[in-house]
Parts: structure tokens; C-alpha cells; sequence
């Protein structure tokens, strides 16, 4: 599913924080977008995912306006995650219980993530007892047991133990490899964009100001602005 | 000190002694706190969700009137409905003062400030959370408020407990439209009033503790359920 954004603009107080004319983030791909901190990035996603109203312009998905079909096709793993008041295991099982997904179906995909997580300890455990790294597994576990054909992901790394950032990593990709989603992934992390990424939208005071495929993003023929970015270390 | 000691005893006798009228007393009490409490429940747990994960002009303005509210005097409220309620009053025909269904009035207005308020401030802080998480696992807006209800539970249990516990406790209003009248109206609060007026320390102490048995018992019930979970 592709998702086609067209004159899409943001505004707080009559300041503007996102102004993008026009961008296509192709369908089957897995987007990087970064930039520096306030360039818009989490405004962007949140606008995508039908979770924040914008002020002007239109996203598209796959040439269809934003319905409870795209709702259902489409989900967000927050930077911080709420994980609802009860066991991993129902955290994972919620959206298939909202599909009305048979109990034994249930069991059987929920399981068969939670092995691959690797937290089959934690199965059973109160969700608020959690450290960051394990409920960041399970708010991912949770994102992709329903197939979603749009997987937004913002920032689903950061503050978590290198283990954790591994497997994520590799569940992101493993996910990709084989459902051929539509992923977008804000990250600081310019490596970890390089790890995963095979299309990179570059941020800079609510704009695109670049993209392209890592290569050229990054690359020799890079914008000296994000050549300077990157000197700086702000991303 | 005495009066204390005996109030303990007199307090022990009353149970034991399964007085009728003690036990009417009690009965309509806890009918006229519970069901203004029920009915103030229904209005205030939808009222204050919405006004937590609501934006709009003016909620700031609304937020602090009912903060005003909770802290309304309870004879105030009483003095403003038994004067709606008088026989000429823009509510007499019904004929509500001096009944036990002014006295649910009086205590469900009094009350559903204190469960929006406490409601709303446990709403605003991970109601917006709860939403997103909702429209990010594609829940359909029934769904998405049997999530809110779901995991703001603990907080709207505690806004009902809070609620129920200032209407058993209250006395101002409940007297000037409940009048206190003998096995018509009489509640703990207007017995325990009586009682001093009438000089009887021993007998109010131990109506207060009965009264205060019953508040242990249901925080009891509510401190076990929040264990559970």
C-alpha cells in the first residue's frame, strides 16, 4: 500500500511545523525518515497513522482517503508504548480479539510470536511490571500479529538495551522479508537506517528536503546540508 | 473520655442487639447514599472521560467549575433545593421535600462533581494514550471506549468509592431536605447530629462508628479488588 502525501501542511500557533508539497512513500518498502530533533518527523507519522488532523493537503492510501478499512490495515509502535493493564499474552492477543479472531487462532499466532521473541519467560507477566526493552518487544509483537499492510514505527529503539535494539532490528526485518509491508521508521540512529532501510526521507524544519535510497542520501553526492547534519552529529 | 468508652460500648450493643430502628436507620442510609451515588455515577464517569480526552473552547473554563463544585457546601445545595422544592417553588408540585428522594437529590448533586473531577483527572493524564493506542490497533469507537473504561478502571472505582463515602458522610443537606423525621428520613449523619443536640455523646459516638465500620468495610472491598489487580 502506497501512501501519496499532497501539499500536507501543520501548524502551533500560527508556526508552521510541517510543510510538505508533495511525496510518495512507495508500497513494499522500508522507509527511514530522519532528521533532527523538531524537523517534524513524529508530526509526519502521526499525521499518516490518522492519529493527529492536519491543517491542509491530503494523505492518500494506495489512492484511498483514510477510512476504518486503511484503520484496520494500518498501525503505529510508539516510542514509548502503552501496553494495556494485563498479561503480555493478552497485550499481543488485543487486535485480534477486536478482529473477532477465533480463540484458538488466537492462541496459535500468539504463541508463535511470543517464541520468536524470545519472551516466552515474560508470557504471563503484568505488563506494567516490564522493563523498557521488553515491553518495546511486545508493543512490536502486538503491531505485526495482524498483518498490518502500513507499519509505522517511531523510534522504537531508542532508550533500550543493545540486545533489545538486535532483535527488534531483526523482527522489523524478518517482518519486511516476509509480508513485503509498507514500513515507515523515524529513527535518530543513521546506522541503524543504513542496517534496515532501503528508502531514506530526510527531515529538516518540517520539510522532505531529500530522498532517495540510502546510498545517495548518505553517500559522496549527499546534500552538503546533511553532510552537515551528520558532522555535527545531529542525528 | 467516657463518653468514648461507652460509645464503644453502645456501638457493640447496637449490632449485637439487631435494633430495628437502629437497622431502618442504617438501611435508609445506605439506600438514599448508593443509589444517589449509582445515578451520579452514570452521568459523571461518561461526562468526565469525555472531558479528558476532549479539546474545545472553553474546557478550561468548565474544568474549573467543576473543581468549584466539588467543594460546594452541602447545606448550600440543600438550601437551593429545599427552596426549589417549597410548595410555591418552580418544583413543588412534585412535593419532593421532607422525602427520601430529595434527600438522593441533594446527595447526587452533591456528588457528581467529586466523581467527574476525580474521573477527568485520571482520564486526562492516560486517557490520550489509551485513545491512540485504540485508533492504532484499529478498534471501532465502541471498542475504543470499553478499552478507555477497561484501563481507567482502578481511577473510576476509586471516583465512585470517593463519591459514595462524601455522600454518607454529609449531613447539611440531607437535613434541611430530608428534615430528619423518624423512620421517614432519618439517616446516620442526621442521627448522629440529633443525638448531640439532644446531649446523648455515647449513643452518637457509637452511630458514628457504625458509620465508620461501614466506610472500612467498603475501602476494604476496593483495596481488595485493586490487590487483585
Amino acid at each position: 500500500m502506497n501512501i501519496t502525501i499532497d501539499s500536507l501542511t501543520k501548524r502551533y500557533n500560527n508556526k508552521s511545523v510541517l510543510d510538505i508539497p508533495e511525496m510518495i512513500f512507495d508500497e513494499g518498502c522500508l522507509w527511514g525518515i530522519l532528521g533532527p530533533n523538531g524537523s517534524g518527523k513524529t508530526t509526519l507519522v502521526r499525521i499518516v497513522a490518522g492519529l493527529l488532523d492536519s491543517c491542509s493537503g491530503s494523505v492518500l492510501y494506495q489512492g484511498d482517503e483514510y477510512s476504518d478499512s486503511i484503520k484496520k490495515a494500518m498501525t503505529l509502535v510508539f516510542q514509548r508504548p502503552y501496553l494495556i493493564r494485563s498479561t503480555v499474552y493478552e497485550n499481543i492477543a488485543y487486535p485480534l480479539r477486536i478482529r473477532g479472531v477465533s480463540e484458538q487462532e488466537i492462541l496459535a499466532r500468539v504463541n508463535e510470536l511470543i517464541e520468536s521473541f524470545n519472551i516466552q519467560s515474560i508470557r504471563d507477566q503484568k505488563a506494567w511490571t516490564l522493563s523498557g526493552g521488553e515491553a518495546q518487544k511486545v508493543a512490536l509483537a502486538r503491531a505485526i500479529v495482524f498483518k498490518p499492510r502500513i507499519l509505522i514505527l517511531d523510534e522504537p529503539t531508542s532508550n533500550i538495551d543493545p540486545e533489545s535494539i538486535m532483535l527488534l532490528e531483526e523482527k522489523i526485518l524478518d517482518y519486511y522479508r516476509k509480508e513485503k509491508p509498507t514500513i515507515l521508521m523515524v529513527t535518530h540512529n543513521i546506522q541503524q537506517a543504513k542496517r534496515l532501510c532501503n528508502r531514506i526521507a530526510f527531515m529538516n524544519e518540517g520539510q522532505i528536503i531529500d530522498s532517495g535510497v540510502p546510498a545517495e542520501i548518505f553517500g559522496s553526492g549527499a546534500m552538503p546540508k546533511i553532510k552537515e547534519f551528520i558532522k555535527k552529529g545531529l542525528i | 473520655m467516657d463518653n468514648f468508652v461507652s460509645g464503644f460500648q453502645d456501638a457493640f450493643q447496637l449490632i449485637i442487639d439487631l435494633d430495628p430502628e437502629f437497622f431502618e436507620i442504617v438501611r435508609l442510609s445506605m439506600v438514599v447514599s448508593l443509589t444517589a451515588t449509582f445515578l451520579a455515577a452514570i452521568v459523571a464517569i461518561p461526562f468526565g472521560t469525555w472531558l479528558g480526552i476532549k479539546e474545545f473552547p472553553g474546557k478550561r473554563f468548565l474544568v474549573r467549575i467543576i473543581y468549584t463544585l466539588m467543594s460546594m457546601p452541602p447545606v448550600v445545595i440543600g438550601l437551593v433545593l429545599f427552596l426549589l422544592f417549597l410548595r410555591n417553588g418552580p418544583l413543588g408540585e412534585f412535593r419532593l421535600n421532607f422525602t427520601a428522594t430529595a434527600m438522593i437529590i441533594a446527595q447526587f448533586v452533591l456528588v457528581t462533581p467529586i466523581i467527574t473531577g476525580v474521573v477527568f483527572n485520571g482520564t486526562k493524564d492516560r486517557g490520550p494514550d489509551i485513545q491512540d493506542l485504540a485508533r492504532t490497533m484499529g478498534s471501532s469507537p465502541t471498542q475504543t471506549v470499553w478499552l478507555l473504561i477497561k484501563e481507567l478502571r482502578i481511577n473510576i472505582l476509586s471516583a465512585v468509592v470517593t463519591g459514595y463515602g462524601r455522600a454518607m458522610s454529609e449531613v447539611g443537606a440531607v437535613m434541611v431536605v430530608g428534615g430528619n423525621i423518624k423512620g421517614h428520613t432519618r439517616i446516620m449523619t442526621t442521627t448522629i447530629a440529633m443525638l448531640r443536640n439532644m446531649g446523648e455523646y455515647s449513643l452518637a459516638i457509637a452511630t458514628g462508628i457504625v458509620l465508620l465500620l461501614i466506610s472500612f468495610l467498603i475501602n476494604s472491598l476496593l483495596y481488595h479488588w485493586q490487590q487483585e489487580r
